[in-house]
């Protein structure tokens, strides 16, 4: 089978989170073992190295880590160097975080009034401004397409894939690199009345690649993309992705959400559930990224052959019987039609679709997404893809 | 493949309204003023472009940048006859800083503040009943990538109407920063001067409604988005790279199809700093070539302040007004070019009747190296 047109597919994942080192250890429902301690912070002179990140908050060196993880693991830059092998302007970046940069606004201010701006670091100034995350891992990279950075609260890692995937779906990249960071100190505690124990101190980060592009390259798909939804609430958003109660092979669900009582989950009971923030803690604007990055994990689990069913862990909090949720007929005659705007049908059945969900019905919208297993590759002689008309100028 | 621009709002230091900030425009009116809201003590620079709406001097609210979005988008979406209703409309708003500056304050401060609304989402929904919104904070050119990424959902046909907007107001770590950076600080902004000194930040925001193409529609139609170009240099964190620059500039005109000659009006980015106005005036020189004498050329920062991640969408609607028009207000302060510069047609001292304009370029460039060129073009007659 080659890829559709429009199809967007995850050729790389990467991770900087505490006690995590594979998508499929995000598929944990507690912050550690339940013997030994808790894992270290993120040690990112481990992956980037010291020098020449001296003045880069921790947000954007926790991203450059994840970006450099992802990049590596979608083989796009060497095992020895940093620079991608595609041509600079091919590949864009997306970035996602809320709280990035808010203890360089915050301690700034403060330091302005106890003192004066004169006395300011003149290194802090690439930090003030919030897209300073995408812009290094650009930098770092060499990364020339476009360069998007998304503060848009809890949904906003989600909404940074979205976009990720229209920027390949709009023909403006051939492949782009979402990452989503969040960090916590003593600002962002305050401010959001949490302890440092409660947050996460990490980064993911996915390419997301036009299925053709990735094909050309010989790059091997780990998930592809389906239709995403931003709407007003999580039963809304549910059910427009998978109309009539499809139910989808697994449910990541919003950061802590609460199930209410039997049936009022917009998700059949049957369906087993991850909170990937159980593991991480709670993730804001990285989030969206982090339960992609799980997702992936669990397709390649069920891609083996064990199945959601063989998690021990699956459907914990749910219906006990959950292992055995993924019921072959399970919602897949409609979920053939479980189709976002303007897409064809769908031939993948929803069981064996993760379902993500970011956002909550006190947020201002529930953001939702469908990964899929990537289509197998059967032509061993893909069609030489065309350019697109854009790099033809270049 | 072109949009329409259906619906336009604005909200600045030197007016409310569209019809209000273009028509001080082109009178020469500049919002420059001394330090409204930080304490002018604190700092060697001591103005700014600000919106004076606090409640008294030295003083400062939270959310104020969230009133002026409310009100452009408000204006642009009454215009195109969206009514108060955005409920399935995206609303893509590009931003700076977000509401960091409420955040300083909640913080150093202890003023009342929901963290969750740094962002803009939840404020326009309790307006508009929006819910598919986006904030994307990507430095000065966020609301012309915003326009882009806009343009893209209505050309993929993914949308039929999209609402974009921009707004930043002063934060006091960014002005404070730029404040310490400054060999000798600015005591207003004189884009593409040889003795410009630097920047200085302005309050706004800016919306403007955007419309799948069809026919009919064109008769109520502002002005047509011709095509957006949005890259990233990949160079340096703040410094501008005149490269990258040419390339958005490229990019854009050959999206549009169109050529420099076709060019009537360049809306620059000149934020009057010895970097930025350099890089783009050694930008344009390169893609023009020959053809740089032609267009008309100016500046609204002189008078609007550095609106940030507003400030492309903002140039984008008096674009769109002196195409319409004729008229194209002056670049302040300009007494004599930066060196590379000296050909281009600035409109200095006062406006001037253009003439026949059809076809405008606005540039927007941010830090990080983000740079997005939007060409616009009148609306038939």
């Amino acid at each position: 089978m080659t890829h559709g047109p429009g199809e967007v597919v995850v050729t790389g994942v990467g991770l900087a989170v505490p006690g995590a080192g594979t998508p499929e250890a995000l598929l944990r429902r507690t912050a550690r073992p339940v013997t030994g301690p808790a894992p270290e912070p993120f040690d990112t002179a481990a992956r980037i190295g010291r020098r020449g990140h001296r003045y880069k908050d921790r947000a954007t060196r926790l991203a450059l880590c994840a970006a450099l993880e992802a990049l590596r693991n979608a083989g796009l830059i060497p095992s020895d160097g940093e620079e991608v092998t595609v041509p600079g302007d091919t590949m864009g970046v997306v970035a996602s975080s809320n709280l990035g940069n808010l203890d360089t606004a915050c301690l700034t201010a403060a330091a302005i009034a106890e003192r004066s701006a004169v006395d300011l670091s003149p290194m802090s100034l690439p930090n003030a401004s919030s897209n300073v995350i995408a812009s290094w891992v650009a930098i770092r990279h060499g990364l020339r397409g476009p360069n998007l950075m998304l503060c848009n609260g809890a949904t906003s890692g989600l909404d940074a894939v979205h976009w990720g995937a229209t920027l390949v779906a709009a023909g403006r990249v051939r492949r782009a690199v979402v990452i989503g960071v969040e960090t916590h100190n003593a600002v962002v505690e305050d401010l959001l009345g949490r302890s440092a124990g409660e947050l996460l101190d990490g980064a993911a980060a996915l390419v997301v690649e036009g299925g053709r592009w990735a094909e050309a390259r010989g790059a091997r798909a780990a998930a592809a993309l389906g239709p995403y939804e931003r709407r007003a609430g999580l039963t809304g958003c549910v059910e427009a992705l998978l109309p009539d109660g499809a139910a989808p092979g697994v449910w990541f669900t919003p950061e802590r959400y609460a199930e209410g009582p039997a049936g009022a989950a917009p998700v059949p009971g049957a369906v087993p559930r991850y909170d990937v923030t159980g593991a991480v803690g709670r993730a804001s604007g990285a989030l969206g990224v982090l339960q992609c990055a799980a997702a992936v994990g669990w397709l390649a689990r069920a891609g083996a052959g064990a199945g959601a069913g063989a998690d021990p862990d699956a459907g914990a909090g749910a219906d006990p019987k959950a292992g055995a949720g993924a019921d072959p007929d399970a919602g897949a005659g409609s979920a053939a039609f479980a189709v976002g705007r303007g897409a064809a049908p769908d031939p993948v059945p929803a069981s064996r679709q993760a379902l993500i969900t970011s956002g909550d019905d006190t947020a201002d919208a529930v953001a939702g997404l469908l990964l899929r297993p990537a289509p197998d590759r059967h032509d061993p002689h893909p069609a030489r893809a065309p350019l697109i008309s854009m790099e033809c100028s270049r | 493949m072109s949009q329409l621009v259906t619906g336009a709002g604005a909200v600045a230091s030197v007016g409310e309204g569209v019809d209000e900030v273009f028509r001080a425009l082109c009178a020469g009116t500049s919002g420059l003023g001394e330090l409204r809201g930080f304490d002018r003590e604190r700092y060697r620079t001591r103005h700014a472009y600000e919106i004076d709406d606090r409640p008294a001097p030295g003083t400062d609210l939270p959310g104020r940048a969230t009133d002026w979005l409310l009100r452009a988008v408000g204006e642009a979406a009454a215009q195109a006859g969206l009514g108060e209703d955005l409920s399935e409309v995206p609303v893509l708003i590009g931003t700076g800083l977000r509401e960091l500056r409420s955040a300083e304050l909640a913080w150093r401060d202890g003023t009342p503040f929901d963290i969750g609304r740094l962002h803009f989402g939840t404020a326009l929904r309790t307006r508009f009943g929006a819910v598919r919104t986006h904030t994307f904070s990507g430095a000065c050119s966020a609301s012309l990538y915003a326009l882009a990424l806009a343009a893209d959902l209505l050309t993929t046909g993914a949308e039929d109407t999209v609402v974009v907007a921009g707004v930043d107001t002063l934060t006091e770590s960014m002005y404070g920063l730029l404040d310490r950076v400054n060999s000798e600080p600015p005591d207003r902004v004189r884009p593409f001067d040889r003795d410009r000194r630097g920047v200085l930040m302005g309050d706004g925001a800016a919306a403007v409604v955007l419309r799948r193409e069809e026919s009919g529609a064109e008769t109520r139609a502002l002005g047509r988005v011709r095509a957006v170009s949005m890259n990233c240099d990949a160079s340096h964190v703040t410094a501008p790279d005149p490269q990258g620059i040419a390339r958005a500039v490229h990019e854009a005109q050959w999206r549009a199809g169109v050529k420099p000659g076709d060019i009537d009006l360049v809306l620059l980015h000149g934020t009057g700093t010895q970097l930025n106005d350099a890089a783009e005036a050694a930008a344009i020189a390169e893609v023009f070539g020959r053809e740089v004498s032609g267009p008309l050329m100016t500046a609204i920062k002189c008078m609007t302040g550095h609106t940030s991640g507003g400030s492309g969408l903002l140039s984008l609607i008096v674009a769109l007004e002196s195409l319409a028009s004729g008229r194209v207000p002056p670049t302040l302060g300009l007494a004599e070019p930066l060196p590379g510069a000296e050909a281009f047609r600035f409109v200095r001292e006062e406006a001037r009747e253009g003439g026949d304009l059809r076809v405008a370029q606005i540039d927007a460039f941010g830090f990080g190296g983000v740079n997005a060129v939007a060409i616009v073009e009148r609306a038939g007659r």
